[in-house]
């Protein structure tokens, strides 16, 4: 292993003047200006100004373009990964790579399309040359990929021997070779480990296929002739792209379509820079972790991610991330294509997937060695599904606080989601048809949305990453594998708990089916320590959990004609499978579950509506009668009715007991500044500015200091901040706590952390405004 | 004159009835839809034809042959939700796979570009809450063996506890009950004899498909709309015998023909989009007539746009349909709904400074600008009322005045921030929505593997003629043809009026290649006899029976299938191959050219019947000369129309269209206005009236490509 020697504190990118970011050692770090050879020319010029009906006509088309480009690769791949997964992107840049439009399909795409063409712009326009007709492949992970099985087909445009923009494409592959089939090298230790490896090479070549690179690609795949078909669908997704763009440029002109794609970009800066100005300058964190990076690792490893707005930039950092290690990393653009997954979510929804112009004043700055931007040759093809996630899970959490500030932005902002680390299941054997098979399950795709700061969140509403994808159907599932599923129910107390209620997450419990056995690999993280955290008082969501017993009385219960609705009513032999554990065999008497995650709350759940919260309990089964008392407050009778009366009593009790006992709270008078969270604002002092509780005006210090050191504190039991997380000592050695924040003038809940119990309280806002 | 063929559609406003008499000739009246009793609307439309023929509306009803009606009951059921209480009985442990929808939240029916931005994009509300969903122990493995026999006891638990609760009907979908339907059938007969007025709805006899999420919702929505539906069609069947109708009621279905009334009692799913899937029907049957087998239809109201495709005189078929966010299987002729017709609002972009035209539409309530119902906000309708494409005091023959002044001042609201004149605006705002549309038509049309430049473009509904010139020539099509003139606006009652009847039944049983001939032919006789039993139940004689018979295939291990037709009912084993190949030819055209996977083994996933029995149809009339000469009659003077070609207002042509002779030819720009819609012929285009009296639209040449 490369890993940096632990004891030396790592730098920034920012700070790293001396070395270079050339995809090699370190993933490619583009520079403002691009070293591009002269040979290549570029079409730079467009046209000022054009009339808004042309502009809107071209605008459509354009946005039409890519999504014939995204239905094509569809079509012609027809694979469940393109089809229920969604696991593709096509996107349309500039020449020189900005973005006008990439797809609503796997939005981490995006985030590594850009710095990929201006890496071929910059070391491939001098040799092999960058011409009419040719198209390169890549997949290299420190270039731009996401991680080795997501290859990408990007195909310059040219118009009159000048390159007038991009067309790409990317789509995930069943297996690309390496040590696991599926290419998830859950145990690999480096990426040499790993399937193959590509920094861009031309492919397509004036016009054709070149038949050695193709070769050399599928060579290494235990899917050759899958992999082919894929290549097929993107090579024909980018010249319906292409082609519709020349027929723009015949139609209407190369420098009026070129000044529609800058005013596309240019509109969208506009946007996002009238949202920075609405909102107040400060300093966000999150702070969360990833469990088991290697077979037998007992550790949790520190995930923080820094966000900086400044008048109109933010800048994005990962400092004090724990150092690269074992197969759980990612690389410099797989990080910030996560980011920019939420800053469109949150920020540029507004403008339809363009997010050129945003990019434009947003700065990357990781430090590189840490797992969320590791250097090579680190493992990193499990990236999409560990550290991806945990890179951009807390981003919806620090861009959402940011956003808070302001009423109309408010609106948008949403907690985060469920599968926020995917718990794998990867099975093979021999099918119900005599076959040989291997398989993920994809029904943790199901996700569920986070809540809103309007509503509650959706169950099983997809992953938040992914819009539009859609899990197998249980008949789909018994159909391609052997395996009979016993049910598949939304989880009861899975969402987190909050003012707005996270969406529920669902669980998957099968046994084997027609076959002698099966045999198993887990690969998962978050089953100790909560990572749908809640926001703003809003509790966590469920952990992942994996449930296995051996040696059931199952097929006792199918001949009683006696179905489960729970793998707790079997009897058997309870056995705890670890995060990675390699190779464990299920045979037909032994019953496998697992639950996904499923998304945070928002705000205090002792101020949850009871009606509500008495709407879960009774018709959406979505809240258990225990946590509606212990988490919300709020009691149900046994007539399955609200008991307003004890509700009442019940609250005012427990807020009473929140409350600071020893000295009094001082109640600011000073004119709000700003309101920061649900129950936390900002007041202007004579001192200057200070928290307080946005309820009762109790002070919480000057801005200057956190807020959290003034408020009443509460370290629980983890397993206090949602009823489905268990013992952590199955998987973890340290111990995980529920930090509870309170107003010391009215109890009300300021905000919760997930921490280990010797980590130091975070400072999730520390506003610089004055 | 009689016997008479009678198509009627109910639709959100207008119920259109248009008849068919022996020799051709056509009657078409439209009147206002009466939401609260939908009945009481379709028998006034049809006494105002009756009026039309001058007779009594008894003697009418005595001679109609065939009455087949389209309608939005069940929609509008849907929509309002005021369907029943339904409960769901299901196999243990599967409860809740309607809630979780396949985590999908439905939304790629709405607006695409808004599917990241969560807030706008929740799950509908249930259709069925959980606690009205029960399961029961069952099983059924993929090979259809039962591997948990049905718990009766529980089954009877569950119905009484649904019953309890109030449910008036019951859908009942367990896993893999198309392979075995001994379950389901099993607890229909418990629920019967516990409470025989319950509407039951099994998923085997409304959707035996592979996918449990789509086929519980094809279910319960059957269920939820059953009980509605059937009260409807049992009052207006009664009310039609008690005016002297003697055959039996035709219901219009989304496959594209119609259905005995009895059968759209069991099955009130069939009906739902049964209107705009009539236009498509009558398009098919018009298409033949006239010799057009390739046709795209587009049926654009005052608030919908729908658009279908026609290739080689057979409509293009979807099999999972999407109604307010839920996915259910269904075979049904494929119908786009597109976000942009006359109701698209018009915006100025913030940030850009463009014009936006739609998605957003001010629906039919409060409706355009131009409609004086407090809608401020341009729309499509309001800018062709400015350009003077619409005339404000003949708008459907004059039965809805138009307010100029409120079009002017809500186009002029967006024209100032543009810096534009109102001209150039209302100019702009038609010809966004007319290149959105027909980027969007192409899209549909390459992306079922056609090309438009093999295509004639059939512009029908109220508002389509006027926009059609443009989109059409923009999409490359051959030429846009107005069908029958005034008819066209009243098209799907006309659909309606020229539907087969038609029987759709499928079984699914996946196998994989090889084939077994003999298999195949096994499920095709069980299908063919099912069908059969219907027919016979209709009253249609065997010699009167067509059956057209088609597979579902796929790669094995891939998702897309593909529908090959049969052209032998049976197969032998020596015509496998040829079933390979015709596998390979159709999904290349549907997926482009080399796009099949040739070392994949195939598999068959889904059987299919289509029985049909053709309705006596009239001979509708052609002219036998055409003449150049445009009558004096039709000459309707001149108004000042915009034409953005020219970039100004021009003294403009009017021309009555009911007065235009077959043969007579118009040189753009102009206008022609019948009593229903008005066709916008632009400069450099030109409009024909051909033997049978269509307006035919050419350009001069194709300016895409």
């Amino acid at each position: 292993m490369n890993a940096p020697d632990p004891g030396l504190r790592l730098r920034r990118v920012s700070e790293m003047k001396d070395t270079k970011f050339d995809g090699k050692t370190y993933g490619y770090v583009p520079p403002k200006k691009l070293n591009i050879d002269k040979k290549l020319k570029l079409h730079t010029k467009f046209q000022k100004t054009i009339d808004p009906i042309t502009y809107e006509v071209i605008r459509h088309s354009l946005w039409h373009v890519n999504e014939e480009h995204g239905a094509t690769i569809q079509r012609i791949s027809g694979s469940p990964v393109a089809m229920y997964a969604l696991d593709l992107n096509p996107s349309i840049l500039t020449e020189d790579a900005e973005f006008v439009y990439f797809g609503p399909y796997m939005q981490y795409m995006s985030g590594v399309t850009d710095t990929q063409v201006k890496w071929i712009l910059e070391y491939r326009s001098d040799n092999p040359g960058i011409r009419d007709g040719d198209m390169f492949l890549a997949n290299d992970p420190w270039v731009g990929a996401a991680h080795q099985q997501d290859v990408m087909l990007i195909c310059p445009v040219f118009w009159k021997g000048e390159l007038f923009c991009w067309v790409t494409n990317c789509l995930h592959q069943y297996d690309i070779g390496g040590i696991t089939p599926s290419s998830f090298c859950g145990s690999a230790e480096n990426a040499y480990e790993e399937g193959i490896c590509m920094p861009p090479v031309k492919i397509i070549e004036g016009n054709e296929i070149r038949r050695d690179i193709e070769e050399l690609y599928l060579r290494a795949s235990r899917k050759p002739d899958a992999v082919a078909l894929d290549f097929r669908a993107q090579l024909a997704g980018n010249i319906t792209a292409r082609d519709r763009i020349l027929r723009l440029i015949k139609r209407y002109g190369p420098e009026v379509v070129k000044g529609v794609m800058k005013r596309i970009i240019d509109t969208s800066e506009r946007a996002f820079l009238d949202k920075l100005k609405r909102l107040p300058d400060g300093i966000y964190r999150d702070r969360t972790y990833v469990e088991c990076c290697r077979p037998g690792d007992r550790r949790t490893h520190q995930v923080m991610l820094t966000m900086i707005k400044k008048g109109n930039k933010l800048r994005f950092e990962n400092e004090g991330t724990a150092p690269q290690d074992g197969a759980m990393n990612s690389t410099y653009s797989g990080w910030r294509g996560a980011i920019m997954v939420a800053l469109n979510q949150l920020l540029c929804w507004d403008q339809y997937f363009a997010i050129g112009g945003a990019l434009r004043h947003v700065d990357f700055d990781p430090t590189p060695g840490t797992f969320t931007c590791a250097t090579f040759p680190a493992s990193v093809s499990t990236a999409p599904v560990q550290a991806m996630e945990i890179s951009l899970y807390p981003a919806y959490n620090v861009l959402s606080k940011m956003l808070f500030a302001d009423p109309q932005m408010r609106e948008d902002i949403m907690c985060i989601g469920g599968t926020s680390q995917w718990p794998a299941t990867i099975f093979r054997g021999i099918d119900q048809w005599g076959e040989r098979y291997g398989y993920l399950l994809v029904d943790p795709i199901g996700g569920a949305i986070g809540a809103f700061s309007t509503g509650d969140g959706i169950s099983n509403g997809g992953q938040s990453r992914t819009p539009i994808c859609r899990l197998p159907n249980v008949e789909h599932n018994e159909q391609s594998f052997p395996v009979l599923i016993l049910y598949r129910k939304e989880v009861i107390d899975s969402g987190g708990a909050g003012r707005w209620r996270g969406g529920l997450s669902a669980e998957t419990c099968f046994i084997p089916h027609r076959t002698a056995s099966m045999t198993h690999d887990t690969l998962s993280s978050g089953n100790a320590m909560p990572t749908s955290t809640g926001m703003m008082g809003g509790y966590p969501a469920t952990v992942n959990v994996y449930k296995f017993r051996r040696d059931t009385d199952i097929l006792q219960r199918l001949k009683d004609c006696d179905l489960i609705e729970d793998i707790s009513e079997v009897k058997g032999e309870v056995v705890e499978l670890q995060l990675r554990q390699q190779d464990f065999l299920q045979q037909p008497n032994d019953v496998y579950s697992v639950i996904w995650t499923a998304a945070g709350g928002f705000g205090d759940p002792a101020e949850r509506d009871a009606q509500r919260v008495a709407k879960d309990v009774v018709e959406n089964g979505a809240v258990s009668v225990a946590a509606a008392r212990e988490i919300y407050g709020v009691v149900i009778g046994a007539d399955e009715r609200l008991d307003v009366a004890a509700t009442e009593k019940l609250r005012a009790g427990r807020r009473a007991a929140r409350i600071r006992k020893n000295g009094k709270a001082r109640v600011l008078a000073g004119k709000v500044k700003v309101q920061l969270t649900d129950n936390l604002a900002v007041r202007r002092e004579a001192d200057g500015l200070h928290s307080c509780c946005a309820k009762c005006a109790t002070d919480l210090g000057h801005i200057s200091g956190n807020y959290k050191e003034h408020a009443v504190r509460q370290d629980n039991d983890i397993r206090t901040a949602n009823p489905n997380i268990g013992d952590y000592r199955r998987y973890i050695d340290e111990r995980p706590i529920f930090r509870q924040f309170f107003c010391p003038g009215c109890g009300a809940l300021l905000e919760n952390e997930i921490a280990r119990e010797g980590d130091p309280v975070l400072r999730d806002i520390e506003l610089t405004m004055r | 004159m009689g016997p008479y063929l009678v198509g009627v559609d109910i639709g959100g406003t207008f119920t259109d009835c248009v008849v068919l008499d022996r020799q051709g000739g056509i009657t078409a009246t439209k009147s206002a839809s009466t939401p609260s009793n939908f009945a009481e609307g379709m028998l006034a439309a049809m006494a105002v034809a009756a009026e039309r023929l001058e007779l009594p509306f008894q003697s009418f009803c005595e001679q109609i042959k065939v009455l087949t009606h389209g309608t939005t009951v069940g929609t509008n059921a849907l929509i309002q939700r005021k369907g029943a209480k339904v409960g769901l009985i299901t196999t243990k442990g599967h409860e809740d796979a309607i809630h979780i929808m396949r985590g999908s939240r439905g939304v790629n029916s709405r607006d695409i570009a808004k599917v990241v931005h969560f807030p706008e994009s929740q799950k509908p509300d249930p259709i069925v809450p959980k606690r009205f969903v029960k399961g029961v122990s069952e099983r059924v493995d993929c090979f259809g063996q039962v591997v948990v026999p049905l718990n009766e006891a529980e089954a009877e638990a569950a119905v009484k506890s649904l019953l309890a609760e109030g449910c008036t009907a019951i859908a009942i979908c367990f896993l893999w009950s198309f392979r075995h339907a001994a379950h389901e059938r099993r607890v229909r007969e418990i629920v019967q004899r516990l409470a025989p007025e319950v509407f039951i709805s099994c998923s085997v006899d409304i959707a035996p498909k592979w996918g449990e999420y789509e086929r519980t919702t094809a279910t319960v929505l059957n269920a939820y709309i059953g009980p509605v539906m059937s009260r409807y069609l049992s009052n207006l069947n009664d009310q039609l015998k008690a005016n002297h109708y003697r055959q039996p009621l035709q219901i219009a279905q989304c496959g594209g023909g119609s259905v005995s009334v009895e059968r759209a009692m069991e099955s009130p799913l069939l009906t739902l989009d049964s209107g705009p899937v009539a236009g498509v029907t009558g398009s098919v049957y018009f298409g033949k007539v006239i010799g057009t087998p390739n046709i795209i239809t587009t049926d654009m109201g005052g608030t919908s746009f729908d658009v279908g495709i026609i290739a080689n005189g057979l409509p293009e078929y979807s099999f999972v349909s999407n109604v307010i966010q839920y996915e259910y299987f269904l075979p049904k002729v494929d119908i786009e709904a597109i976000g942009a017709g006359g109701g698209s609002l018009a915006q100025v972009d913030t940030f850009s400074k463009s014009l936006r035209v739609g998605p957003q539409s001010a629906g039919a309530d409060p409706g355009p600008a131009c409609y004086g119902r407090g809608n401020t906000t341009p729309t499509v309708t309001d800018a062709d009322v400015v350009l003077g494409y619409l005339d404000p005091d003949n708008f459907l023959g004059g039965r809805m005045k138009l307010d100029r002044a409120k079009a002017y001042a809500a186009v002029k609201g967006v024209a100032d921030k543009l810096g534009l004149t109102v001209m150039q605006a209302a100019s702009g705002i038609a010809k966004i929505a007319e290149y959105k549309m027909a980027d969007i038509i192409r899209k549909m049309t390459v992306e079922k593997g056609y090309d438009p430049r093999d295509f004639v473009l059939f512009a029908f509904g109220g508002a389509g003629p006027v926009h059609a010139g443009v989109f059409g020539s923009e999409l490359g099509v051959q030429k846009v043809i107005v069908p029958l003139r005034e008819i066209a606006s009243t098209w799907c009652a006309f659909g309606a009026a020229s539907a087969d009847i038609l029987h759709v039944y499928e079984q699914v049983d996946i196998q994989g290649s090889p084939f077994d001939a003999a298999r195949i032919n096994a499920v095709l006789d069980q299908l063919q006899a099912k069908a059969d039993a219907q027919m016979l139940k209709d009253g249609i004689p065997a010699s009167r029976r067509k059956y057209s018979f088609s597979l579902d295939m796929r790669h094995r291990g891939q998702i897309n299938e593909v529908e090959v037709m049969q052209a032998q009912p049976r197969l032998k084993s020596a015509r496998l191959e040829a079933l390979r190949q015709q596998f390979y030819t159709r999904y290349e055209q549907l997926y482009g050219k080399n796009a099949s996977f040739k070392s994949a083994r195939l598999e068959i996933v889904t059987l299919r019947v289509r029985a049909s029995a053709a309705t006596p149809r009239p001979k509708l009339p052609k002219a036998s000369r055409l003449t150049a000469l445009i009558p004096k009659s039709a000459k309707n003077g001149s108004r000042e129309v915009y034409w953005d070609d020219l970039k100004r207002t021009v003294k403009t042509p009017i021309f009555a269209g009911a007065a235009l002779k077959p043969g007579n030819k118009l040189k753009g720009p102009c206008v022609v206005e019948t009593a229903q819609t008005t066709v916008v012929v632009h400069p450099g285009r030109s409009l024909r009236v051909d033997a049978w009296g269509n307006f035919e639209i050419t350009f001069a040449k194709a300016l895409t490509s």
